[in-house]
Order: C-alpha cells, then sequence, then structure tokens
C-alpha cells in the first residue's frame, strides 16, 4: 500500500463501505419452496397491482413513497411454473424460513468472524419501487462486528443480514413496469463493511476479497447478476453517494476516484456561486410565450395541453455546462432529476439554445418574464402539464442543492468506459423497518454455530497454506483475488502436476490467452481439470496445454479429438527414442546440444524437454 | 414475554420496554431501544431494535444493560379531517374490525385493532371525495370471534343510518365469517332500500401492497352510487388490483385461505363489478333501490341453538343425541353430493336415517345443503335422498351450508318450528335461485 496514496485520502476525508449482496445456492427460495433455478421456466400468469405509500407508526407518509404513489404507475408481475407461488405474489403468508440457506449464512458469518445474535428476528423492510409484491423485503440481521485482514488492513464488516432477493425488471411501458418474480425470495447475505476503507484501490481489493471468501464456502449462486457490490462514498464537505450496479469488479476503483472527483467539482460550483451570491428563483408558467414558437422541442412539449415551465438562476451563468465529470455537466445531473417526473429532459441557458430553434425574441421574452439578465440562467421543461409542474419542481429542487453542495444519492455506474455514474434516485433514509410477524424468531443453538464454524470457509488459512504451497505470497495472494481458487484447488487435488505450475497457467496464461483474444473464460472447469490430467498421465506435455487451453477455447468440448487433431500426443518412451535415433541420421547436427535443439525446435510441443534429455 | 429473571432485572432497575437502552457483550457496545417480548420469542433473550431498524435477540445472560433515557412518550396519530363534501352522497362507514379494521405497530410489529376512526381512511384519503362519510366504529372483533350477538348490533347500526338518511353503508370486517354476517344482514335488514356493502381485506393494511385500499374505494362507490338495494360483499374480483366485485350476501363464501381474491358468488355470478375509478358494471339481476323510500326494519331475532354438522365416510349420527341432549331446535346437515348422509349403510353404527328422523320427529328442523358448496341439493334421484326427505329432512336448494345455517337460526328466532320448515326452502331474499345456470359454476371471474 503506497502510503502517499492512503495520505491523500484521508486528507481529503475519505470515507467508503461496500455493500456485498451475493445469492446463495440452495434449492429452494428463503421463504417458500419454490425453486431458485428460474432457467427455461414458464410464465403462466400475470397480476397486477398499485402500491401505496402507506404511514409509519408516526403516521408519517415517507416523501420517496409518496412520490412514488404519484407516480400511479402499474406493477405487473409475471407468475412462473417452479420458480414462483401465491407467496411471491402476495398472496400466501411466507413459510418458515429455509434452513440450509440460514446454515449457509451462519457459516459465512463464522468465516467473517462475526458473533451471531442468540435469536434472530425476522423483519419487513419497505420497499416503495414495486420491486416486491408485499411492498417490503424479508430480512434477517444475523450478526454484527465482525473483522478481516485483508493485505495486513483490518476491515470491519458490521452487519451481515439474509434477505431476499427483489424481481428484476422485465420490461417498463408507459405507465407499466413488469416485473419477472422468478428470482424474487432467492436467499441472499448483505455484507456490509465499516466506512473505513482507506482508498479506491482496496475497496476494490475488498471486494475481491470478500466475494472470493464467499465463492470459497462453496454454498454461493455464481454468474451474472448473483453477486452485487455496492460502493458508499463521501469527501469532507461531501455526502454519502451510493454507487450501484458495478459490473465489472476491475473498474471499481475508477468508478470511487471519479465520484470522488465529482463531489470535489460540486464543492468549486458551491464557491463559485457564492463569490457570485447567486440564487435559484421562483417557477413561471412560460406557455404564452410559445404559442407559435418554431422551436421544435417546445412545440412537441406542448401538443395537446402542455406547458412550459421555467425558472431563473441568478449568477449561475456557465455553471450549468460546468463538466463534473467527463460527459456530465451540472446541467445533466439537473436532467436526470427531471426524468424522474417523466419528461425527456431539461432545456438550460449554457446550451446553444438557436439548435433548438428559438428566436431571439423569444430567448428575451424568457429572460424578462423569469426577471432575469444575461449573466443569469433559466431551465425550461415544455411537457404535459402535470408532469411538467413536477418534473419543474424537482428540477429547482437540484438546483438548490447546488447552491449548498453534494446530494445524498443513490447512482448508477454507467457503462461508458469513462467509468461516469448517473443519479438513479434520492439516497432513502433509514429504511422503515418492523417485525415480520408471519414468522416466528429463530433461535441459534450451539450445534448450529459448531457446524457452521466447521463448514466456514477460511481464507485466511487459505492464503497462508497456498503460500506454503506456492512458496510465493504474492502469487497466493493473485490467486486468492482471481476468483481462481476453486479451480486451482480442483487441479492441484486431482493431478501431480507442480502447484506453482499450476497457478501460473490459471493466472498468468490464461490472462495472456484472454488479452490475445480467446475466450478463455467459456472454457468449463471440467474441461481445464482434464487438461491437466493429459498432462498429469503423460498424453501431453507441458508446451502443449497452451495449445488445448486455445482450442477449448473456440468451442471444443471434447479434449481427445482437440490432440488428435491437433497431433498434440506426447512423444515418450520407445517412441522418443526412435524419434531421437532416426533425425540423428536424417539430420546434421554439430553434437548433443545442437541435435536436442534442432529436435526441440520441431517437436517443441510433443516432446519433453527433460525426456529427451535422458533419451539423448 | 420475558422471563422472571429479566422482569426482576428490570424492576430493580428502573427499565421498561420502550427505553433506549446500552448493552455491552463479547466487549463491545450497542445503543437500541428495549422492545417488547411476545409469546413466541425466548423468555431469556433481550430484544432490541438498533438504530438501522433491525430487531436483534441477545441473551439476557450473555450482557450487561444499561438505561440511557425513558420511552418517548407516545405521538399521537395525526388527525385526519375528512373532506366532508356536502355535495356528495353521505354514507355511513360501520367498522367492526378484522384485518382491515387493524394496524400494525411498527415498533412492536403486534397488530391492533383501530381505536381512532380516522386511521382507517388515514391511508386512502380519496375515499372521502367519493362520499361524504360518517364513521361510526362499532367494535374491533376479528370476525372468528362474532357471534350473531354482533350481527344484531350491525343490522341495527345499518338500519339507523339508512334510516338517519344514508345513501348506503359500508361495513369494514374480518373476512373469516364476512360471509355468515353477510347473509345474517340479508334477512334482517327487512325493507332494505339501500346498498349494505360489506368489506375487508387479506392483507394488513400495513404494506403498501394491501387489498385493503381498492376494497374501501369500490366499496364506497357501491355505496354511494350503486342502486343495488341488497346486502353484499365487495372485495377483488380477481388477484390484480383492477376492480372489485360486488356479490349478494346469501350468495358468497370465502374459498380461499389466503387470495385477496377469496370471496366468490356460489351458485350465482356477482351482481356487479366496481372499477376502483368508479366503474360500475352491473352484472346479473339485482333488487333495485325504490323510488319511495320506506324504513329499513331491523328484525334481529336469532335462534343460536341450530349446528351445522358434516356427513362423512365414519360419521356417527350420535352427534344428532348430542343436539338433542342441548335442546337445539335446528340442524343444518352438510351432506355429500345430491344432500346423502349414510342411510343404507350395512354398518348399524353408521346409520343416521333413524337420528334424522327422531330429531325431527322431536321438533328440529334439519336442512340439508351439500359439502360440493356449489350446485343444487336434490331429495328425490336417489332412494337414499328420498328416504331422507321422507324422514322429515327439508332440502336446502342452492343454497350453501352456511347462509342455510344463519337462514334457519334467523327463522326459528322469528317463527315457529312449522313456518320456519315452510320457509326454509321458499326465496326470501335472493338465497335462493330457481335456476341454475351454465356459468354459475368455479371460473377465473368468479
Amino acid at each position: 500500500m503506497e502510503d502517499k496514496t492512503m495520505d491523500h485520502y484521508k486528507g481529503i476525508g475519505f470515507m467508503c463501505g461496500l455493500e456485498i449482496h451475493q445469492r446463495l445456492d440452495t434449492v429452494s427460495k428463503l421463504f417458500c419452496r419454490c425453486s431458485t433455478n428460474p432457467e427455461n421456466d414458464v410464465e403462466y400468469a400475470h397480476v397486477d397491482r398499485q402500491q401505496r405509500a402507506v404511514a409509519g407508526e408516526l403516521g408519517v407518509i415517507d416523501p420517496s413513497a409518496r412520490f412514488e404513489e404519484s407516480r400511479q404507475r402499474v406493477f405487473r408481475y409475471k407468475v412462473y411454473r417452479n420458480s414462483s407461488c401465491l407467496v411471491d405474489i402476495d398472496e400466501e403468508p411466507p413459510h418458515e424460513i429455509n434452513q440450509d440457506a440460514l446454515s449457509i449464512a451462519l457459516s459465512i458469518a463464522s468465516a467473517f468472524g462475526m458473533p451471531v445474535f442468540d435469536e434472530l428476528q425476522p423483519m419487513r423492510k419497505e420497499v416503495v419501487d414495486g420491486s416486491d409484491p408485499s411492498a417490503f423485503q424479508r430480512t434477517v440481521l444475523i450478526g454484527r462486528g465482525g473483522r478481516i485482514a485483508i493485505d495486513g488492513v483490518p476491515v470491519d464488516i458490521t452487519d451481515m443480514s439474509l434477505e431476499e432477493e427483489s424481481s428484476g425488471i422485465a420490461d417498463t411501458e408507459n405507465n407499466v413496469i413488469t416485473y419477472d418474480t422468478s428470482r424474487l425470495g432467492i436467499p441472499l447475505v448483505e455484507i456490509d463493511t465499516g466506512p473505513g476503507i482507506p482508498t479506491p484501490e482496496f475497496a476494490k481489493k475488498a471486494a475481491l476479497y470478500i466475494g472470493t471468501a464467499l465463492r470459497l464456502s462453496g454454498r454461493v449462486k455464481r454468474g451474472i447478476g448473483t453477486i452485487r457490490q455496492d460502493v458508499n462514498v463521501s469527501i469532507k464537505g461531501g455526502a454519502r453517494v451510493e454507487i450501484k450496479g458495478l459490473q465489472d469488479l476491475d473498474f471499481m476503483d475508477k468508478y470511487i476516484e471519479n465520484e470522488v472527483l465529482r463531489q470535489q467539482n460540486l464543492l468549486k460550483i458551491v464557491d463559485v456561486l457564492k463569490g457570485r451570491n447567486a440564487s435559484v428563483m421562483e417557477i413561471a408558467d412560460l406557455s404564452q410565450l410559445f404559442e407559435s414558437t418554431n422551436a421544435s422541442i417546445i412545440k412537441k412539449g406542448m401538443e395537446s395541453g402542455g406547458a412550459v415551465m421555467g425558472f431563473g438562476m441568478k449568477g449561475f451563468r456557465g455553471v450549468l455546462g460546468s463538466e463534473l465529470l467527463p460527459g456530465r455537466r451540472l446541467g445533466t445531473e439537473i436532467s436526470d432529476y427531471a426524468k424522474m417526473a417523466g419528461v425527456g429532459g431539461i432545456i438550460h441557458s449554457d446550451e446553444d439554445l438557436t439548435k433548438y430553434g428559438f428566436s431571439p425574441s423569444e430567448l428575451e421574452g424568457i429572460r424578462k418574464a423569469l426577471g432575469i439578465s444575461e449573466t443569469d440562467s433559466f431551465i425550461l421543461i415544455a411537457a404535459e402539464k402535470a408532469r411538467c409542474q413536477k418534473a419543474i419542481a424537482i428540477a429547482r429542487d437540484r438546483a438548490l442543492q447546488a447552491l449548498s453542495g453534494v446530494p445524498l444519492e443513490t447512482r448508477a455506474a454507467v457503462n461508458d468506459q469513462r467509468y461516469t455514474t448517473k443519479f438513479l434516485r434520492p439516497l432513502p433514509g433509514g429504511s422503515r423497518m418492523y417485525p415480520e410477524t408471519d414468522i416466528k424468531p429463530i433461535k441459534i443453538n450451539q450445534d448450529a454455530l459448531a457446524s457452521a464454524e466447521k463448514s466456514a470457509p477460511r481464507l485466511d488459512q487459505e492464503i497462508s497454506t497456498l503460500s506454503k504451497d506456492l512458496k510465493d505470497a504474492q502469487l497466493a495472494n493473485a490467486l486468492i483475488l482471481s476468483g481462481k481458487l476453486p479451480l486451482y484447488k480442483a487441479v492441484a487435488g486431482s493431478t501431480s502436476a507442480d502447484k506453482r505450475f499450476i497457478a501460473s497457467v490459471l493466472l498468468q496464461k490464461m490472462t495472456e490467452l484472454r488479452r490475445k483474444g480467446y475466450a478463455v473464460d467459456s472454457i468449463h472447469d471440467e474441461d481445464i481439470i482434464a487438461v491437466f490430467k493429459r498432462y498429469d498421465d503423460g498424453t501431453i506435455t507441458k508446451q502443449a496445454i497452451e495449445e488445448v487451453i486455445k482450442a477449448l477455447s473456440k468451442g471444443s468440448r471434447d479434449i481427445d479429438k482437440v490432440i488428435a487433431e491437433g497431433s498434440l500426443h506426447r512423444i515418450s518412451g520407445k517412441a522418443l527414442k526412435d524419434l531421437v535415433s532416426s533425425f540423428s541420421k536424417s539430420v546434421q547436427s554439430s553434437g548433443k546440444d545442437d541435435l536436442r535443439d534442432k529436435i526441440m525446435s520441431k517437436y517443441r510441443l510433443v516432446v519433453d524437454g527433460e525426456e529427451l534429455n535422458k533419451a539423448l | 414475554m420475558y422471563g422472571n429473571k429479566i422482569m426482576d432485572y428490570f424492576k430493580a432497575n428502573g427499565i421498561s420496554v420502550g427505553d433506549k437502552v446500552r448493552i455491552s457483550y463479547n466487549g463491545t457496545s450497542t445503543d437500541g431501544e428495549l422492545m417488547p417480548s411476545t409469546e413466541y420469542n425466548d423468555p431469556d433473550v433481550l430484544i432490541i431494535k438498533l438504530k438501522n431498524g433491525y430487531n436483534i435477540g441477545i441473551n439476557f445472560s450473555k450482557v450487561k444493560l444499561e438505561k440511557l433515557e425513558g420511552p418517548n412518550t407516545p405521538i399521537e396519530f395525526p388527525k385526519v379531517k375528512l373532506a366532508g363534501q356536502k355535495d356528495l352522497p353521505r354514507i355511513s362507514m360501520i367498522y367492526t374490525g378484522g384485518t382491515i379494521g387493524s394496524r400494525i405497530d411498527y415498533k412492536t410489529g403486534g397488530v391492533y385493532m383501530l381505536t381512532k376512526p380516522e386511521e382507517l381512511l388515514f391511508d386512502v384519503p380519496e375515499v372521502s371525495k367519493i362520499a361524504n362519510i360518517v364513521i361510526e366504529p362499532l367494535f374491533s372483533i376479528a370476525s372468528e370471534d362474532m357471534s350473531y350477538l354482533e350481527w344484531q348490533k350491525m343490522a341495527e347500526d345499518t338500519a339507523d343510518a339508512l334510516n338517519k338518511g344514508a345513501k348506503g353503508v359500508v361495513i369494514t370486517h374480518g373476512t373469516d365469517t364476512m360471509h355468515y354476517t353477510s347473509a345474517a344482514l340479508s334477512f334482517m335488514l327487512q325493507g332494505l332500500n339501500a346498498p349494505v356493502v360489506l368489506t375487508g381485506s387479506q392483507r394488513s393494511s400495513d404494506r403498501g401492497s394491501s387489498d385493503a385500499f381498492m376494497n374501501l374505494v369500490c366499496s364506497a362507490y357501491a355505496a354511494a352510487q350503486s342502486d343495488i338495494a341488497e346486502v353484499g360483499v365487495c372485495m377483488h374480483s380477481t388477484s390484480s388490483d383492477d376492480e372489485c366485485a360486488y356479490m349478494r350476501g346469501t350468495k358468497v363464501r370465502k374459498m380461499h385461505t389466503s387470495r385477496r381474491d377469496a370471496f366468490r358468488a356460489i351458485n350465482g355470478k356477482p351482481l356487479a363489478y366496481i372499477g376502483k375509478g368508479g366503474m360500475i358494471r352491473y352484472n346479473s339481476q339485482y333488487r333495485k333501490v325504490q323510488a319511495e323510500n320506506k324504513e329499513v326494519h331491523a328484525q334481529t331475532k336469532f335462534e343460536p341453538k341450530v349446528a351445522i354438522v358434516k356427513a362423512y365416510p365414519d360419521s356417527e349420527p350420535d352427534i344428532m343425541d348430542f343436539y338433542m341432549g342441548k335442546k337445539y331446535r335446528g340442524i343444518i346437515i352438510e351432506g355429500t353430493g345430491l344432500g346423502h348422509a349414510p342411510v343404507s349403510t350395512s354398518h348399524q353404527e353408521y346409520q343416521w336415517l333413524p337420528k334424522i328422523k327422531e330429531a325431527a320427529d322431536s321438533g328440529i328442523v334439519i336442512g340439508i345443503t351439500s359439502q360440493c358448496i356449489y350446485g343444487r341439493v336434490n331429495s328425490s334421484v336417489y332412494r337414499n335422498l328420498r328416504l331422507m326427505s321422507s324422514a322429515g329432512a327439508i332440502y336446502c336448494e342452492d343454497m350453501t351450508p352456511e347462509t342455510a345455517y344463519v337462514k334457519l337460526g334467523w327463522l326459528l328466532g322469528n317463527y315457529d318450528a312449522a313456518k320456519a320448515r315452510e320457509l326454509l326452502p321458499a326465496n326470501l331474499v335472493g338465497e335462493i335461485g330457481a335456476r341454475s345456470e351454465y356459468d354459475d359454476f368455479i371460473d377465473e371471474e368468479g
């Protein structure tokens, strides 16, 4: 760890924590006995529901829930033959907790050195976006206060809960959001670290480490979407922002660095605006100005009872167009907020407005109506009236926040090679949680804890054993973080091949081939194991392994055919001796070494150098 | 419930549920709020609500418990002002308890019945735009705990509200026995000239997905805008939140333990479908509200000494002795198929015929219904049926066992046995259909 980096991040008040969600590999769901394997399942029905914002214990309705309700959206839930039932569509009370899921969760808790509570209390966590037909997610806090060491740096595992997966959005059309209930209720563990992750680079490392520890349990689902890593980031003067949807851990550090930059830029904007004594003005209805406009964007919005609304922003000139991240300006941020209300976006005065067809007199009219001058800015929205009103109010709220700093937000990682993020929704306040009275509290007994401890994946021990085996701590660490540990263990356990050699093939050779464009990640683990077995039993040489892997990456699954077609069978024993004698007769050589080199240059892939030496 | 050891400690240290506390264990300490322990919790486990909302349970013997501060004073649920728009029709909303009339305590998870009428409409404020609503709390009773005594009060309250000018009445009710109540009110409200709508919910209203909201909205529309002069049950017609079905009070039954469309019209069709936006789609024959407005009379006398007895393989008719001994005045037999009980069996101990005859001869009114639920009983297709009929049993046409039970109790409360025998198989308020239509059987639309 580079101290300078750590000091740098310490200096800016960098806080960072991870939330890792990992689906468990159980046969059935957490609170019903539906299959957790939705592949090839058949949808046979759907139900349409609407959800309401309900008052909490204080008779107060959460604003985000009220906002969601005001959108009057219809949630459509697809029902599947094997992977959803009445429990999933909120038509039957939950069944008892899946004991298998619970025991996996307990052993993961044990792996993270986390004390487990004596009696677990199932809870309902309110969900307002429709992703759960019951409008809440069932969750159980398993334990608190775990701790691990990654590269010698202690990392707090503050909380771990066992909860239901939400349903995934299948389709969004107009006002109907369709959800797929097949994955709803699959057990998952959420693992939260403390906010003390020191650098973006370390966040990536920690995510990889925790992910590997989970996989080591052998009881977690693999494949796309089965693990999600959300990151919480803030800096001094900024605010907590949660980044979701990081598809590729490789770039986690880049996204975090960018979020730091974005917060820094927003804080700079605050300084600029303060210096200009900037302010955001009231909203005005500007529809009258545009009754015979040529600006197509306005015309479209005004169609069928639309309106144009706007507000002025004193002292904002140039600020809306200033870049927070590559390609993302303050104007983009405000626009993303307005879109929540179902409008296409905003028009702001830091853009080239002539491209929309505004006439100079219209622009002057806007400024006049809003009471602003050339050095000020404005934002306009043209849309169906009710939507327009809602959108302009949201946009104005966001503009106001520019005066004070960084809003608390949930942001989505954008897969744009530039590692930017976009606004998704306001960071929900503490989710409302209350007891799930349909499920009894779960008593944890000593037997369960003892067996959890026994089955717990021990990554620290794994690393030290591996370091000894490989005589290389760095290689051991790299192997752990690569996610190839289970494969390595399978190969090492079923062949007598040199362990360092196995590790180097799985790490360096595979990486090298991937970079060259071979689809090595598509090769099945059992086929890789088989390749090493062919090497181990003398069917092929060390050098041929790469060739076989290349061939397998092109889709073949018949190793023996690959070996035969590539003429990769090892020549050894008597055949090698025959080869040496016939070669020495037919090829001129200046001695033993030269002969060996000549044979090797022709038969490199099928002759083992050591054996050849002996034969010579 | 906390055990003695914990309660003693609480007492000695002045700690009570709701206090902010600090628990120290395993070398760490956590602050939270002390929660009550329920009958399902281990009595030796402390339940603490953490700041993040989760509840946790830790063995009392492991922790050090300190009180930080006393409980917050409970916050009053905000008052909801009903719009009370004068130009809207006035309806009464009588609440009686059940899932729809209860709220969850978000802290403890305990369910409690509403004590303040305004809470019922807090989450569905738009109901007050449908009608000018007068809320009348009657009681807070789960429907499985109700008896005819509650039906009588509901009938009286309903008649009172209507006679005072309400356009219609909505009764919020637990779902389990709602179809018994709807049948009872159908017979008790004599001269009814307005919609009387029973509604409830299958999912509690603490969740945003509760069916209570749409059921309340549709019921308010039915009471305020429909011209149905009958008692009905108004609940989700499908599992989707699209529309409710208004089903005749004597021809409806809870047919599923948990689905929101559990109530189905039996041997008939819903009278109407009520859309969540207020669209009323009339669907079959019903009694219409008459222009001439006469007072409705609550004729609530009821004879509770009526039993439902189920006939099944190996069922012993000795059960009839029990009811005869207890001076029951009526028995509804839930027979098999067309209305059978074992009467020609070679096993004497399962022979029902002599007991039926003995009971009928002693003056007990015996009604025959079918456990098939759907369809009509028949007294003559088979010899066994004819035997029961000759023994004095009365075949109750296409009434459900529950409706027949309620009807017989009401008849015996108001008439002598001979009259009750005469009226049991006769249609009084739509409980018996003269015809059985092809599509009156289980189908998706109910």
